[in-house]
Order: structure tokens, then C-alpha cells, then sequence
């Protein structure tokens, strides 16, 4: 060590290192040096080298130093310490030990003699320079704690050779397997006081210890604050191990450990043969592999354990080990403890344990509760599994100590918590339930109950509560103090009970200072004893109907009054001269009758029971009349019926109200009730009240010499609608009215107070009406409500003659409407009336006719000169003059007589035209006829063949003109056209040889060649003679609706004569289709039902 | 007392041995004397029934014991456990049993069992469990009853409890927790062998004491019925 040995002239080579010299300078220093260090090293070769002193107890330095380069065996050393006298040594080692040297440098000078040279080396030694290396520490003994998995450590710290005292820090290390795997390396300070110690320490293996060899090295560091030299750590001790030998066939460790859930552990099994599987419950863990074939499982954080553990398996080819774990928890803090007596002779502590330790059996949790100023504690030993059930322990009170503190404590192998309690045990009193609890009668109104209580009260003052059940009545709870003994019987009266009542009593008991109540006692029944009655019963009286006898009726006595049960009645009527009693009437009975006579006499009435009778009821038998009475109407309200009146100072006792239902014999009595004289209402309420029943109620004023009745009052409890309709019948019927009479409805049946009846009369017949209801609200229907009820007819007016009516009545009352009756009538007729309805027309009519007439009369010149002007004679046209006196000769013939008009005249006149004779016989051949259409052909053959009016008058009628106004009209038309083929006045017939001579019809002309060519064939005979003046073209195209239709050549055609009507109809070519279809159109009524046939 | 489904369908068992036997009843059998055959047929019906009664009690007490004990095929090697009486037996040695080394075997392994039972009972750390052996216990300790009645009637000395065996459960300090789970395991294991093999072992018992043939007709009768 270099730095052991020290010279001076660093500290001037230091010293040159801060000096700022020149270039040249530094140069001459730097040879120096040089020079220096050469000869330095000359001179060491022959002197002692590297001085090193080391101690291990600070009390002794070993230096040491290497000998002089070339000498060996024999060198003499002679070693002096400059500022110590006599403190150089001669030796021959290269060692020495020195004692230790104070602080500061001192110059050791070590002059070596070898072969009679000598060389002197000199070094500065300092305390700083000195290591302080303790000695290597040495394992006294390492154990082992299989079962925890513990190691103990022993070492002696040999502090005795030091001489101060000083931290000394150790260091462990803790190493595994065989390959020695370093596990733990913990440090563990101590001080060195001077004396030898020995130190333990434990380390807790986090592997079973079991399952490999766990070796211990140590080594220690002084840090001793009075040296100021170099401090090292010593050398290691030697290694101890520890390793386990197995005596016993488990395999598996730890064996039946007990842990806190959450934590971690490591299992490992112990096998000559390969470990297949290692599992913990059914979950598989990997192997951590250890010397051998031993294995090792790491669980991390485990869950808490079933009742029976946790299982762990290693499982090998042919065998299985496995231990059990329980995890748990440690024991909760006792939750809700609670102390308290029942008897003053044990304290019962109650607590809830927590959370489950999940620990069963020999590791579930054990309680010890302590009390501290007695000292004394008891044991509750859980074998069960724990639940969150209450514990329970007792504990046996100590002698006159009131206060105790408890301190409950719960241990199991995971760990212990605890809670306390302090309590004035006097305060804590919960009692037993009492027991043979009795009930014992004093008097009618007083028992004693009697009970059993286990305990030693005497101390206290009991409070006990007392439940009083009264029967069909409420309950009553009564507090009682009672002062406390020793297991015994207590006693208390119980008054202010009802005589002949049945009760049940229950008791319980608490401590004067109330902590808690006991149980109820079992109940019992009792029965107090009967008592005297304490009133007369409610008496009422009222005459037979005869008025002989006098019925005395009175009320049961409520149970509060009967005191007992009443066996009978006695009754006696008393009155100046005489009194008649009846007595021992039984208890059921409840009226009685006694002949009287018209006396005023004062009724008593007593009741009995077994034990004596009850005060007599009194009431006076006279009536006094009332000639200011009416009858009132008065309806309830819900169940009741409110009844007032006014005060009358003359009523000196009480007011009587008594009823009965109106339909009822005589005497009328259901009920009655009294009411003080100074009340001026009553509310009458009875089961036996039905709607719809009409009640009679009387009101009675009580004065000295008896009973005035001051109202009568008839009502309903709720009126109803009436169940029948009133019976009406019809008293008289005229033809504008009918009266109509009914008759009142029954009492009974009206349910209610009549207020009115409707009457609906309509038109209607007996059918008709039954198919609607009145209530549809039909405006017809007719309503009168007769709201006056004496009214017991009605006439109805207004009404028609000769018509059904509908006629419905109801009756209503508050309660609603009753039922309809109902009945048609039907009214007289009117005659007068039929009458002027005849005569009126007939009057008019005649007027008119008479007007009518005179008018025509008066304007008769007018009238004929426009509707009748002077047709032209024919007679006087010359033309026509000899035709005339042709035709006058067959004049007589002029009707129907074809024959002597034939043609044989005409034949010769023809012959006198140019006309071609073919043609004439053609056209009379009937047969050339038959097969066109008759009425088409029939005119052409009249005006072609004789122009001979009569003939044609005769035929045309035939088919289609039947009206007279018709024929007029042709008349006047061809007047007016001077046209009459067809239709002709007999003295037109003169005309016609003219017209088949001469007159040729307006169309013949033009038409002819035209028509001839497009027509039918059967036209051909028209060419030859008369030609309608009807042109077919012109109907085909003029027809009405068409707009030519207004033509005047058209209206001409349109008003053709009759002929010209029917000969239009039949003029139309069938063939032709376009005229089909005007005519269809236009044609309206005639074509519509001549065409009809077709379709 | 509350009633388990173990304990109806016991009744249930109970009920439908008392009607199989009904014409077994010594009145109805009009050969007199009806002889061990009886109760031989009892003991054999009650091995039946504490076969099904005892599948209950070892899912219940197997599930305590936990995982792997209650997985179907957890068939550990027989560790520990020595003492219980061994049910298996060499098929030749079985059938060159006479009846009364047969019953003996019984007998005295059903009465190891029960002592060891009794001991789990004690053990069990729930009240439900403790009721269950309890019950299975009652039953088993019937079933040793009738054995005995089929010794005495068929004239066989009951064994007297050997000195050396102490038929009580005392779990020594070296036994480990999982040890103690094993030997339950085991327990349960021995016994249910041992009801199997009592079954045949009364079945050919039962064959062996066949009353004569009106006896059999009449029962066949009512097997009918």
C-alpha cells in the first residue's frame, strides 16, 4: 500500500503543481525529480518495502512489510518508532504487531541487517492508514424450525476485545439447494458494548424447509467512530446448512397448515420418483423443481378453504401425497355484544361473531370472556360451524357486584380480536316469563292476579304491565310496581272492572329501570262477579187498541246496566187508589199486558238478577191529547232519520220517540227511543229500517201527568221508485180529446212520497208504437207532468178526429219513476168537418162551371170568330159543284157504305183523267196489298182509288186514333191547311172526285221520278195517284229533335192529321235505319210503345 | 324430525321390502317352520338398501372432503387406511368360504366399519353431515343386527372382538390431515365393496336355505302380484 509510506517531497511536488513557473524552469525541475526517483529506487532495492498495518480489535495494529529485494532467511529487522521511547524491536518476521498508535503521522524507521548490510527504510505511519478488518464471525449453531419453516441463527460477537463500543452490522446470507441458490441477504446491526455476546436471528423460509438444504454464511462490518481509518467487511464464516431427514412417511409440506386468505405459500413434495402433477383443489400448478426429484408449488394469493381444507396432491406414477390447507381469517371483533339477567343470578352475554372465519372444528374460534374487576372469565368453545348466529355464554353473577366489565376475546390460530362492555347489571334486567299466573275475585270489580317469577329481585323494584282484555271491547294496559324477592310469587289487586264481565289477563315484568320487557304471560280468562243492576230497564206503554189494556213493553238491560244475568221482571201499576203488580215475569219476555181502567197510574218495572233487583223505571200510563196535530213528511239520510222539534218548556221529563212501519196493525209499535227533555232533535237509526217502507214516527212530550203526543211524522229511510203504475182508464173520448181518469197507487207500492205522475200520449196504432220507447225523446211524444197528486183526471185536447193514440202514465216519487201503464185509444170522427170537405169543392166547381159558362156565353161571337171561323163551303166552289150532286146521291151512304161509293164512278172519271187504267186495277187488287205494311198502305188505297172522304173517314179510326180531341184536331188543321186527304167532314166528300181529277198533292211533282227510284217497290201505286204530302225524306231528316224540327214546313208536318200521324209511323222505309233511329229519338211516346212490342 | 329425500326413499325401500315379503310372512307360508330363509332374504334386502343409502351419504361427504375426493375418477392408492377390512377377496377363495366363515367375515368387518363410521360422525365438521352418518350408521348398525340373527338362527357363535383391534377412531398425531381424507375416502370405498360383496354373499346364502317348493310357488305367486 502505497500510500502507507510517506514522504516529504510529494507535498513539495504538490506544491510545484500550484507555482506557474517558466518553460525552462520546468524543465530543470523535472530532471531533478527524475534524478531523485532513480536514486530512490536504488536505495529501496536495498531497504524494507510497502509498510502495511492492519487491525482487527483496534487495539493492536499487525504491520507488515515485504522484505528488501535479494535477501531472504536471516535478514534482522530492528523496527523503531521514532516518537516512542524503547519502542524499537528486533525481529526476524516481516511483521510485528504494534499497539495502536494515536492519531497523527509517526515516522517508523525499519533498519534491516542482512549480511552485515544494512539498509534503514523510514515510514510515516497514520491511523487513517490502517484497515480495521474484524475478524471472520463463526456460526455457533443454525437450527431449525421445520414445522414454521424457520431458521435460527447463533453467533458470538467477540465484542470483548473490543474496546469501545461500536455498531457492528452483520450480514446473512441465506442460501438454497445444493447449488446453493442465494435466497435472502438481510443485514442485522448490533453495537459491541465490551462483553462477548451471542446473537440470534430467525429467518421465516417462504419454502418449507423440509424440501431442500438451506445453507447460512455470515460476515460483520465495525463501523466504530473512533477510528479513522479504512473500515472493511470481515470474511465470510464458514457455511452451516440445514437439511431435513426424513423419519416419517409424509411427503408433502407443510402438512395441515393454517393461513390467512390472500396469502402466499409454497408446498413441496418430497419424492424419489418423478412428480407428475401437482394440484391444489382441482386446479393444476406448475412445478418449480428442486434437488433430486423434489418439486415445490408457489400459490399466490390463496382463497379462503371449504370446511375440510383445501387439498393439495403431487402425484406420481404410482403414488399420491398431498397435505390439507386451511385458509381462513382470523376472528372477527366480537359484533353486538350484549349482557344482560334474566334472574339477577347469571349474566348472559350474547355477541355475533362476524365475518366467518371459515375455520371449523379445532381451528374455529374460541371466546373467553373476561371480567376485570372480579377477574373471573368463562370459556365458549365454538365446535360448530361458525354461523351468523348469536353466541351465547352465562355467566355466574358475582355476590354484591353490580358493575362489571367484560371483555369478550375471540382466538383462533390466525389470530385474536376482542371487544368489551361494561354494564350496571341492575340495569340489565330482562325477567322470565312469569308463570302460574292465577286470577282470584275479590268483589264484582276487583280480582287479584297472582304469578311466579324466577329470580333474585329483592335488590329491585319490579315493573310489571298488566293487559286487560275486556270482552267485545277494547284493551287496557295497567303499569304496576311492585317491590322485587327472592323466587317467589307476586300479588296484585286489579279494581275498576266491570261486575259480570268476562276479561282476560296477561302480564309481563320488567325491571324498575326499564331495560326490557319479559315474555307475556300465558293469558287467562276470568269472569267477575255478578252485581245488583244498576237501572231500570227502558220502559214504554201503549193502549190495546181497545183501549182496556194497557201493553207495558220495555228494553233488555245492556250489559253494562244488567250487572249479572236477569232472571225476571216485576211490573206494577200504581195509582191513587189501587196497585196491580205482575211479578217474576222471565227474562225473555219483554212486554206485559194489565187491564185498566182509565186511570192515571205510574208503571214501575224492576229487573233481577241473582244478586238483588235494579232501581225501578217508572212512567206514567196517561195520554194527553193533542187537537194541534198534522202529519209531516220527513225522509232519512243514509240509515237514519233526523228528527227536530221545537223546545217547549211545558215537557218536563223526557221526549219519547217511538215507531213502527205504517202498514202495521195497531198498536203500532217496532221500536222507541228516549231522549232528554232539553234536546230538540233525534237521530232514530235501526237495523230493522228498510228503504221503500214507509215509517210512522210520534213524537211524545213527557209531562207530570204522562204523555202528549206533539207530532206524528210519516217516512222513508230512502224512497224508492213506485213498483206499480197507477190504473187509468179512459172516461170520455170525443173526436178532439180524450179524459182520461186513474186512481191512487197503494201505499205499499209507492215506496216513496208521491210527487207527481207524467201522462205521454202520441199518435200511434198498437203495433207502431210498441216498437219505440217513450224515452227515445221522439218530438211527437207528448209529456204533461201533473205535479198536483189530487188531481186524479186529465183531458187531453187538441187532438185529431179518428186517430190512434198512444196514452202512457207513470207515477214518480223522490225515489224515481214508477212503471207505465199504458193504452191505445182512438178518437171520435168529425162529421161537420167531412161535410164542408165535400160541399166546399163541390160549390167551387159549379162556380166555375157557372162563370165559365156565362163568360162563353157572353163572348160567344168572340170565341167563335177565333176558335170557329167560317170555313169556306165548298158547296160554293164551282169546280166541285157537280161532285157535289154526284155525291149527294149516295149522301145517305156516307157512313160505312163502301160499296155504294165504289168506284165504279170513279172508275168512270178516271177513265176521264189520263191516268192509266193498269194502275187503278192494280191498286184495288187486294192481294197486291196484303203484303205491305196495312196501315201504309190502306190510306193510299182509300185516296188513289176513290177519293171518297166517307170511305177514308171510316177507315183511318181503325188503327190508331181513338180520341175525339184527335179528330177535332184534324178537323181544324186541315181546315187551316186546306188540306184533308184523310179526315173529312161528310161534306167534303163531294171534293174528292175533284182532287183524284184535278188536285194533285204539294209534293207529287218533284218527287216523283226521284221517289219512284229509290223507293220500295210497293211505292210504285203512288206514282200513279195521292202522295202524302209527307216526304220521307223530309221526316228522315226533319225529325223533332233535330233543329230543323222548328222549320214551319216541319211544324206542318208534325201536326199532320191523324192520318198523316199514323201513315208517318208507317211511311218510314223498315229498311231504312237512320229514320229507325231518329224516330227512336224523337218520337218520344207513340214510337217509344209502338217500338216496344219489337224489342 | 325433518325428513330428507334419503331418508323417503328409505321408507319408500322399507315399504316395497314389507310387500315383497308379505308372503314370506311365516303365517302365509304353510310349511312351518320357515327357518333362516327369512331372514337371510331381510339381511340381503337391507344390504340393497344400505348400497343406495350409502350412494347418497358419499356424494354428500366426498363433496365435503373436496376436490380431487369428489371427482368421478379419482382412484387413489390405498396410503394408510390398513386397518379397514379389506372386501376384496380371491375369487377361489371367496367361493371356498363355508357359511359360517362367510357370516363371520361380515359380521366382524361390518362391525370394524361401524366404529369407524361412528368416528367420521364425530369428525364432521357440519351438522347435516353428522345427521346423514348418523342415519347411515342406524342403518348399518340393523344391518349387523340382522347378520347376527342369520348366525344365530343358523346356529354359528358370534366372534368376540379381538383384544388387539380397538374399533374406535383415534387419529394419531402422525396423521396428517389428507391422510385422515384418505382413510375416509377409503372408508367409504371399503364399505360400499363390502355391501356388494354381502349382497352376493346372501344371494348364495339365499340360495343355499331355498325352502321347498310349495314355499317357492307361493312366493312366485306374489312376485306375480
Amino acid at each position: 500500500m502505497d500510500i502507507s509510506l510517506c514522504w516529504r517531497q510529494p507535498s513539495g511536488m504538490v506544491g510545484s503543481k500550484r507555482m506557474r513557473m517558466p518553460a525552462n524552469f520546468r524543465w530543470l525541475v523535472a530532471t531533478f525529480v527524475l534524478l531523485y526517483l532513480l536514486n530512490q529506487v536504488n536505495s529501496q532495492k536495498k531497504g524494507t518495502r510497502d509498510l502495511k498495518c492492519t487491525t482487527n480489535n483496534l487495539q493492536v495494529w499487525d504491520c507488515s512489510w515485504k522484505a528488501p529485494l535479494g535477501t531472504g532467511r536471516g535478514t534482522i529487522y530492528k523496527v523503531c518508532i521514532e516518537d516512542r521511547p524503547r519502542s524499537c524491536h528486533q525481529l526476524e518476521k516481516t511483521n510485528i504487531k504494534i499497539p495502536a498508535l494515536s492519531p497523527g503521522d509517526h515516522e517508523i524507521t525499519i533498519n534491516s541487517l542482512h549480511d552485515s548490510e544494512s539498509s534503514i527504510s523510514t515510514f510515516m505511519l497514520n491511523e487513517k492508514n490502517v484497515s480495521l478488518i474484524p475478524d471472520t464471525p463463526e456460526i455457533l449453531n443454525l437450527s431449525a424450525d421445520f414445522s414454521t419453516s424457520t431458521l435460527y441463527l447463533k453467533w458470538n460477537d467477540k465484542g470483548s476485545v473490543f474496546p469501545h463500543h461500536s455498531n457492528i452490522i452483520w450480514e446473512v446470507k441465506v442460501l438454497r439447494k445444493d447449488s446453493m441458490e442465494l435466497v435472502e441477504l438481510v443485514t442485522y446491526n448490533t453495537t459491541l458494548n465490551g462483553r462477548d455476546i451471542v446473537h440470534h436471528w430467525s429467518w421465516a423460509s417462504d419454502m418449507p424447509l423440509e424440501c431442500a438444504t438451506h445453507h447460512v454464511r455470515i460476515r460483520c462490518y465495525i463501523d466504530s467512530l473512533h477510528f479513522s481509518g479504512l473500515k472493511e467487511w470481515s470474511d465470510w464464516s464458514p457455511v452451516k446448512n440445514i437439511s431435513w431427514t426424513s423419519d416419517s412417511q409424509t411427503k408433502v409440506f407443510p402438512q395441515d397448515n393454517i393461513i390467512l386468505v390472500g396469502s402466499d405459500i409454497t408446498f413441496c413434495c418430497i419424492s424419489q420418483e418423478k412428480v407428475l402433477l401437482a394440484q391444489i383443489g382441482s386446479k393444476n400448478c406448475p412445478l418449480i423443481h428442486l434437488d433430486g426429484e423434489n418439486v415445490a408449488i408457489k400459490i399466490h394469493n390463496i382463497s379462503v378453504s371449504e370446511n375440510s381444507g383445501t387439498n393439495v396432491i403431487f402425484t406420481t406414477e404410482d403414488y399420491i401425497y398431498g397435505t390439507v390447507i386451511f385458509a381462513g381469517y382470523p376472528p372477527d371483533v366480537p359484533q353486538k355484544l350484549n349482557c344482560e339477567t334474566h334472574d339477577l343470578e347469571e349474566i348472559v352475554c350474547t355477541w355475533n361473531p362476524g365475518r366467518p372465519t371459515a375455520l371449523v372444528g379445532p381451528r374455529s374460534t374460541n371466546y373467553n370472556l373476561f371480567e376485570s374487576f372480579s377477574g373471573k372469565y368463562v370459556r365458549f368453545k365454538n365446535a360448530e360451524v361458525p354461523t351468523n348466529e348469536s353466541y351465547r355464554v352465562l355467566f355466574k353473577m358475582i355476590p354484591n357486584q353490580e358493575i362489571y366489565n367484560f371483555t369478550l376475546s375471540g382466538h383462533n390460530p390466525l389470530g385474536q380480536s376482542e371487544s368489551t362492555i361494561l354494564i350496571n347489571i341492575t340495569e340489565r334486567v330482562s325477567p322470565h316469563t312469569p308463570t302460574s299466573f292465577r286470577v282470584k275475585d275479590i268483589n264484582s270489580n276487583a280480582v287479584t292476579l297472582s304469578w311466579h317469577l324466577s329470580g333474585s329481585f329483592a335488590k329491585i323494584n319490579l315493573l310489571c304491565q298488566i293487559k286487560i282484555n275486556k270482552a267485545n271491547s277494547g284493551q287496557e294496559l295497567r303499569n304496576i310496581t311492585i317491590k322485587g324477592v327472592e323466587n317467589s310469587s307476586y300479588r296484585v289487586a286489579v279494581d275498576k272492572l266491570n261486575p259480570y264481565t268476562m276479561y282476560t289477563f296477561r302480564i309481563r315484568c320488567s325491571s324498575e329501570t326499564y331495560w326490557k320487557w319479559s315474555k307475556w304471560s300465558n293469558e287467562k280468562q276470568h269472569l267477575t262477579t255478578e252485581a245488583t243492576p244498576s237501572k231500570g230497564p227502558d220502559t214504554w206503554r201503549e193502549w190495546s187498541s181497545d183501549g182496556k189494556n194497557l201493553i207495558i213493553y220495555w228494553k233488555p238491560l245492556p250489559i253494562n246496566d244488567a250487572n249479572g244475568k236477569i232472571l225476571s221482571y216485576n211490573v206494577s201499576c200504581s195509582s191513587v187508589e189501587e196497585t196491580q203488580s205482575l211479578s217474576e215475569i222471565p227474562d225473555p219476555q219483554h212486554k206485559a199486558e194489565i187491564r185498566l181502567d182509565k186511570n192515571d197510574y205510574i208503571i214501575s218495572v224492576v229487573a233481577k238478577n241473582s244478586v238483588g233487583s235494579s232501581p225501578p223505571s217508572k212512567i206514567a200510563s196517561m195520554e194527553i191529547p193533542n187537537d194541534d196535530l198534522r202529519v209531516e213528511q220527513v225522509v232519512g239520510m243514509g240509515k237514519r232519520i233526523l228528527l227536530t222539534w221545537h223546545p217547549d218548556p211545558n215537557m218536563t221529563c223526557d221526549y219519547v220517540i217511538k215507531w213502527c212501519n205504517s202498514s202495521q196493525f195497531e198498536p203500532c209499535l217496532m221500536d222507541w227511543k228516549k231522549v232528554p227533555s232539553n234536546s230538540t232533535e233525534a237521530i232514530i237509526e235501526s237495523d230493522q229500517f228498510r228503504p221503500g217502507i214507509r215509517y210512522n214516527f210520534f213524537l211524545y212530550g213527557c209531562r207530570n201527568q204522562g204523555y202528549q203526543l206533539l207530532r206524528s211524522i210519516i217516512g222513508y229511510i230512502e224512497e224508492l221508485a213506485p213498483i206499480v203504475a197507477p190504473n187509468f182508464t179512459v172516461e170520455d173520448t170525443t173526436a178532439d180529446s180524450i179524459l182520461v181518469k186513474w186512481e191512487d197507487i197503494p201505499v205499499e207500492e209507492l215506496r216513496g212520497f208521491l210527487r207527481g205522475y207524467l201522462f205521454y200520449f202520441e199518435k200511434g196504432e198498437k203495433d207502431a208504437s210498441q216498437m219505440r220507447g217513450l224515452e227515445s225523446g221522439h218530438s211527437d211524444i207528448k209529456v204533461k207532468n201533473i205535479t198536483d197528486i189530487s188531481q186524479k183526471t186529465l183531458r187531453i185536447a187538441d187532438l185529431q178526429g179518428k186517430t190512434s193514440y198512444h196514452l202512457v202514465l207513470r207515477a214518480y216519487t223522490d225515489g224515481g219513476l214508477g212503471p207505465e201503464k199504458s193504452m191505445f185509444v182512438v178518437t171520435n170522427e168529425n162529421s161537420v168537418g167531412l161535410i164542408i170537405a165535400i160541399l166546399i169543392p163541390v160549390a167551387v166547381a159549379v162556380l166555375i162551371g157557372v162563370v165559365t159558362s156565362l163568360l162563353c156565353y157572353r163572348k160567344r161571337e168572340w170565341i167563335k170568330e177565333t176558335f170557329y171561323p167560317d170555313i169556306p163551303n165548298p158547296e160554293n166552289c164551282k169546280a166541285l159543284q157537280f161532285q157535289k150532286s154526284v155525291c149527294e146521291g149516295s149522301s145517305a151512304l156516307k157512313t160505312l157504305e163502301m160499296n155504294p161509293c165504289t168506284p165504279n164512278n170513279v172508275e168512270v172519271l178516271e177513265t176521264r183523267s189520263t191516268l192509266p187504267k193498269i194502275e187503278d186495277t192494280e191498286i184495288i187488287s187486294p192481294v197486291a196489298e196484303r203484303p205491305v205494311d196495312s196501315s201504309d198502305v190502306e190510306p193510299e188505297n182509300h185516296v188513289v182509288v176513290s177519293y171518297c172522304p166517307p170511305i177514308i173517314e171510316e177507315e183511318i179510326p181503325n188503327p190508331a186514333v181513338d180520341e175525339p180531341g184527335g179528330t177535332s184536331q184534324v178537323i181544324y188543321i186541315d181546315v187551316q191547311s186546306m188540306y184533308q186527304p184523310q179526315a173529312k167532314p161528310e161534306e167534303d166528300q163531294e171534293m174528292d172526285p175533284i182532287v183524284s181529277a184535278g188536285y194533285k198533292p204539294q209534293m207529287r211533282l218533284p218527287i216523283n221520278s226521284t221517289v219512284e227510284e229509290s223507293a220500295a217497290e210497293d211505292d210504285i201505286d203512288k206514282t200513279a195517284g195521292y202522295r202524302p204530302q209527307a216526304n220521307v225524306n223530309t221526316w228522315k231528316l226533319v225529325s223533332p229533335d233535330s233543329p230543323r224540327s222548328t222549320d214551319s214546313n216541319s211544324e206542318i208536318v208534325s201536326f199532320g192529321s191523324p192520318c198523316s200521324i199514323n201513315s208517318r209511323q208507317f211511311l218510314i222505309p223498315p229498311k231504312d235505319e237512320d229514320s229507325a233511329k231518329s224516330s227512336g229519338g224523337g218520337w218520344s211516346f207513340s214510337n217509344f210503345f209502338q217500338n216496344k212490342p219489337n224489342d | 324430525m325433518d325428513l330428507r329425500a334419503g331418508d323417503s326413499w328409505g321408507m319408500l325401500a322399507c315399504l316395497c321390502t314389507v310387500l315383497w315379503h308379505l308372503p314370506a310372512v311365516p303365517a302365509l307360508n304353510r310349511t312351518g317352520d320357515p327357518g333362516p330363509g327369512p331372514s337371510i332374504q331381510k339381511t340381503y334386502d337391507l344390504t340393497r338398501y344400505l348400497e343406495h343409502q350409502l350412494r347418497s351419504l358419499a356424494g354428500t361427504y366426498l363433496n365435503y372432503l373436496g376436490p380431487p375426493f369428489n371427482e368421478p375418477d379419482f382412484n387413489p392408492p390405498r396410503l394408510g387406511a390398513e386397518t379397514l377390512p379389506r372386501a376384496t377377496v380371491n375369487l377361489e377363495v371367496w367361493r371356498s368360504l363355508n357359511d359360517k366363515l362367510r357370516l363371520t367375515q361380515n359380521y366382524e368387518a361390518y362391525s370394524h366399519l361401524l366404529c369407524y363410521l361412528r368416528g367420521l360422525n364425530r369428525q364432521a365438521a357440519t351438522a347435516e353431515l353428522r345427521h346423514s352418518l348418523a342415519h347411515f350408521c342406524t342403518s348399518l348398525q340393523g344391518l349387523l343386527g340382522s347378520i347376527a340373527g342369520v348366525m344365530a338362527a343358523l346356529g354359528y357363535p358370534l366372534p368376540q372382538p379381538l383384544p388387539g383391534i380397538e374399533p374406535t377412531w383415534a387419529p394419531g398425531p402422525a396423521h396428517s390431515d389428507f391422510l385422515q381424507k384418505m382413510d375416509d375416502f377409503w372408508l367409504l370405498k371399503e364399505l360400499q365393496t363390502w355391501l356388494w360383496r354381502s349382497a352376493k354373499d346372501f344371494n348364495r346364502l339365499k340360495k343355499k336355505m331355498q325352502p321347498p317348493a310349495a314355499a317357492v310357488t307361493l312366493h312366485l305367486e306374489a312376485h306375480g302380484f
